[in-house]
């Protein structure tokens, strides 16, 4: 009965055009019954993926999802950004027929870190890939040590049979496998890094978990991601159980996001070569590297909605010679409302874009923060729509707009450029 | 509005005799760097510099001996998450607790936000109950939330108190602190509580002063949209550290005033 109200709803809203009905569904339905998801999947036999982790948990599930579906599989994924318990409900509602049924093979759910206590109370995951943790919304989440702390306390209840996927290279998530009965596997990297300073204090986790001393890195890849080793205890990064794969994104943050989703598709039982047949057919989701076309000139968006996102957006489209750049600045509820975290960028000395546009709620803190880093050569408009039109009229024929958006401010920006709002 | 090119022109600032210099000492950029507090450092460095002010940035980690403290000018702490500030509390009671100590007591202006602010204090708890003893330079306690109270997280807008020459100054920050500090008898506050908690979400004082030392839960960072403050603390130092008086060539500081109206703005 509530997934008959929950379409229903869903399709209300989505006639009304108020959104895409990604999450009002799920919410009522978890108001009227809270084992909603419990007993939904309970009645199904489908194996669950989890996705978790402060970056990258969208475009994982999506290269997942898509090596799932292109091996024949009948897969459903919850929309990104709705990844707290009634987005997870409400996708449910969406997959499921009228008779509750899910006529599916695979479910993957990317799962907001905050909710990863109460999602794993509702289900257990075949498979649970964990990602980073990195410094996001300190204003509602608190410290990251204390995350990690509850996710150990939930994950030690999963049965052995239970594969965890884990990034070795991020001593918080490779310390979660030394306390847990499931089984483990680890993705990292071992190639030479890219020179870069953009490490030196972003202090997220560099001290050992297990014993509290410092770390030492031979190997950083960025923030506190690398190949590392306790001074004083015998904590390290552990064996990885694949270090390389085909990348279909640019840029080292997407390096792990294809491991991640490599290494659970071979857990799976996938074939290698077919995996790797997926992900050269994969584009991207939504505002991650996706591009927009707008009246013949090309706009492409990175979303970047910490420091570590930022710094890493930031990097990658220097190595695509990018020349003109947008960023927008929101501090709503999806963003966090604390914009703190821009003085944690690591901007380089010099500017090495024609112009920067800023635009969003904050502009003017954006603002601030270049005059104080010595750039000059940059405009704030409080409207994104003035923002983008003067920043397109400016643009030359070979030339990119690069789109720098917290989320709230990527959908903004995507329902001006394409005139359709997502969620 | 559109705004465009306001940046401030930065001359190369040339070392002559006689040039003005400070060393801005900088507390654990490793452990407390969290919160964009480092935002700090960089507005103090930029206000020297436009002024032809040579700043000289020393970070002082667990490696740094406290002899090389002595030689500080302006002193800066950020906040920490719990685990990092306990690691930095051990180093700063065993090892370079005497020389902040030393530097307070000669007047050394100095800005210690949320974590560092707490360690100043008498003692401060951890989240788990833990009491952990503080420098005691601030005559004040912070206590661990109760179960029924909740973090204080959000903008936060206050009117200084202390020290008189920036009575009335309006100022804007973001805070996000469980502990609830109190002052001790004797204590001044540094500021009067217009929107937000502040030390304890009960008597509408933030932060604490004694002397030139300031400690505050402002975030945001603090001195980027609030340069009066800068300017005091670059002031200051140049008093005490040339012993005479100096106006500050006024900068324009017209985008600190934009980004604070539109924190004010309801939308």
């Amino acid at each position: 009965m509530l997934i008959v109200i929950g379409k229903w709803i869903s399709h209300l809203i989505a006639f009304c055009n108020l959104g895409s009905g990604s999450t009002w569904p799920g919410h009522i339905a978890l108001w009227a019954n809270p084992q909603f998801i419990k007993q939904i999947i309970g009645k199904n036999q489908l194996k669950i993926i989890i996705v978790a982790g402060t970056n990258g948990k969208t475009t994982t599930a999506s290269i997942l999802s898509h090596i799932l579906a292109h091996n024949g599989y009948k897969i459903f994924q919850n929309q990104s950004g709705a990844n707290l318990l009634n987005g997870i409900a409400s996708s449910l509602i969406i997959a499921a027929n009228n008779w509750g049924k899910l006529d599916f093979e695979y479910v993957v759910f990317e799962i907001d870190e905050n909710v990863i206590p109460l999602a794993l109370a509702q289900m257990n995951p075949d498979f649970l890939v964990l990602l980073n943790l990195f410094r996001d919304q300190l204003d509602r989440y608190g410290e990251i040590a204390n995350i990690a702390k509850k996710w150990i306390l939930a994950i030690q209840k999963l049965p052995p049979q239970a594969q965890v996927i884990l990034n070795a290279d991020d001593p918080q998530i490779a310390y979660i496998g030394r306390n847990i009965q499931a089984k483990t596997a680890f993705y990292g990297l071992t190639e030479t890094p890219q020179p870069s300073e953009a490490t030196q204090y972003a202090a997220d986790s560099l001290y050992c978990p297990q014993c509290g001393k410092k770390l030492i890195y031979t190997v950083n890849y960025f923030s506190h991601l690398g190949d590392y080793q306790c001074g004083a205890c015998d904590f390290k990064r552990p064996e990885l159980t694949i270090q390389n794969s085909f990348y279909p994104l640019a840029g080292v943050y997407n390096k792990y996001n294809a491991l991640a989703a490599t290494l659970t598709a071979l857990k799976m039982g996938i074939d290698e070569g077919k995996i790797t047949a997926a992900e050269k057919s994969f584009t991207p989701a939504f505002g991650r590297q996706e591009i927009i076309e707008v009246s013949g000139k090309r706009v492409q968006l990175f979303l970047a909605k910490n420091p570590t996102s930022f710094n890493q957006s930031y990097e990658t489209i220097k190595t695509l010679g990018a020349t003109v750049l947008c960023i927008s600045l929101n501090d709503r509820t999806p963003d966090g409302t604390d914009v703190s975290w821009i003085w944690d960028v690591d901007f380089p000395k010099l500017s090495q874009f024609r112009h920067i546009f800023l635009t969003g709620d904050r502009v003017y803190d954006m603002a601030l923060r270049l005059n104080y880093e010595g750039y000059q050569s940059f405009t704030a408009y409080p409207k994104p729509s003035d923002a983008l039109r003067e920043a397109l009229s400016g643009l030359k024929e070979h030339e990119t707009l690069f789109v720098l958006p917290t989320y709230s401010a990527m959908l903004d920006i995507r329902e001006i450029l394409t005139g359709r709002r997502i969620l | 509005m559109i705004i465009s090119r306001f940046s401030q022109v930065l001359k190369k600032p040339f070392i002559r005799k006689g040039a003005f210099f400070l060393r801005i000492g900088w507390l654990y950029p490793d452990l407390m760097g969290t919160y964009g507090d480092r935002g700090n450092i960089l507005v103090l460095k930029k206000r020297c510099l436009w002024r032809n002010i040579i700043p000289i940035i020393i970070p002082v980690t667990k490696e740094t001996r406290a002899s090389k403290m002595a030689a500080i000018d302006l002193l800066f702490g950020g906040g920490a998450q719990d685990r990092e500030q306990e690691i930095v509390q051990k180093d700063l009671y065993k090892k370079k607790g005497k020389v902040i100590t030393a530097l307070i007591a000669r007047g050394i202006p100095s800005l210690f936000v949320c974590g560092s602010s707490q360690l100043m204090g008498m003692y401060y708890e951890t989240a788990e109950g833990k009491k952990i003893e503080g420098l005691g330079l601030f005559k004040m306690n912070t206590l661990r939330a109760e179960p029924d109270q909740k973090r204080c997280i959000g903008n936060i807008a206050v009117e200084i108190m202390h020290p008189e020459s920036l009575l009335g100054e309006k100022l804007l920050g973001f805070e996000n602190h469980g502990g609830r500090t109190y002052l001790l008898d004797g204590a001044l506050p540094f500021a009067k509580v217009i929107s937000g908690s502040g030390n304890n979400a009960q008597d509408r004082t933030e932060g604490v002063i004694h002397n030139n030392a300031i400690g505050t839960y402002m975030h945001g960072p603090l001195l980027p949209k609030n340069p009066k403050l800068a300017d005091y603390l670059i002031m200051k130092a140049l008093e005490i550290k040339y012993q005479k008086n100096f106006s500050l060539t006024p900068l324009d500081d017209s985008l600190s005033q934009l980004a604070k109206n539109s924190l004010a703005e309801p939308r």
